[in-house]
């Protein structure tokens, strides 16, 4: 099932990209999975450089944002970095309602960022 | 927040045009939200640019009855309701729980709420909804909002 839900991609210095693939995360159990797959990869890189696309994302529950809250709390932890791809129009106001614009860093292009972050690692 | 719990039952008016009894388990709510969604589409009651809202509005009462009013006991059952009374439309979604206090649901105003991992699902039902009503201790929601046209043959 996860092969479906979403892809991951590693560069060096710990930059990571991962693409979430469902238009519609509403299903209690693909949303479980990808929220131990994103924990899963701040379990093994502490200070990783994580870039969470979301542009085939439509429709998304609050149990959802409960998962990209635990992420965001689990990457502070490890001092690493975290930003939002490519957000879907229609999720942007889910967002703004919630508040959590204000936390998650909002970036338009997910490639420019992933070359951006490996040329700018994080030190130590 | 305007969220309040209201006494007496729920006012019932229009016609009802469709009610459905499940078994709290979440593995029949994806299913439901989609039966719900066709006669949304089929009657023009939802712009097709708002139907994410309607989509997490459904998503949000769905799971409250089950997993919070029924606290996910499959033998305990969810009752849906929707009427037409016109110029809205109206859907009941009723547990068999003891309801909640309005006071325990976090309030998005306050920054300590902000990292929570739960509690945004009534915040995001008032942001679209014209009203969220509970009833019944709160075991009982009613939401409506006005159609986005009028029915079209239904």
């Amino acid at each position: 099932m996860n092969r479906a839900l979403y892809t991951i991609e590693t560069y060096k210095y710990e930059v990571i990209w991962f693409r979430i693939l469902k238009d519609r995360l509403l299903d209690a159990r693909e949303i479980d999975a990808i929220g131990q797959a994103l924990l899963h990869l701040t379990d093994m890189h502490p200070r990783l450089s994580l870039v969470l696309e979301m542009d085939k994302v439509s429709h998304m529950s609050s149990a959802m944002l409960g998962k990209l809250v635990a992420l965001h709390k689990a990457v502070r932890r490890g001092k690493g970095r975290l930003a939002i791809c490519n957000l879907h129009k229609s999720l942007m106001p889910l967002f703004k309602v919630t508040k959590l614009d204000k936390i998650f860093d909002m970036q338009p292009d997910a490639q420019e960022l992933l070359l951006l972050w490996q040329r700018k690692p994080l030190l130590g | 927040m305007k969220l309040r719990i209201n006494a007496g039952e729920p006012r019932i008016s229009g016609r009802l045009v469709w009610e459905q009894t499940r078994p709290s388990r979440l593995d029949l709510k994806v299913p439901l939200i989609d039966e719900l969604l066709a006669i949304f589409r089929e009657r023009h009651w939802v712009e097709s640019d708002e139907e994410h809202w309607l989509t997490l509005c459904l998503d949000e009462v769905i799971v409250n009855g089950m997993l919070h009013g029924n606290e996910g006991d499959p033998q305990l059952p969810i009752t849906l309701r929707l009427f037409d009374d016109g110029s809205r439309w109206r859907l009941l979604v009723e547990d068999q729980g003891e309801g909640f206090v309005p006071e325990d649901v976090p309030d998005p105003d306050d920054e300590r709420s902000l990292m929570l991992e739960h509690g945004r699902g009534i915040v995001i039902m008032l942001q679209w909804l014209d009203e969220l009503r509970y009833f019944r201790k709160g075991s009982c929601a009613m939401l409506v909002r006005a159609k986005a046209r009028g029915d079209a043959g239904a």
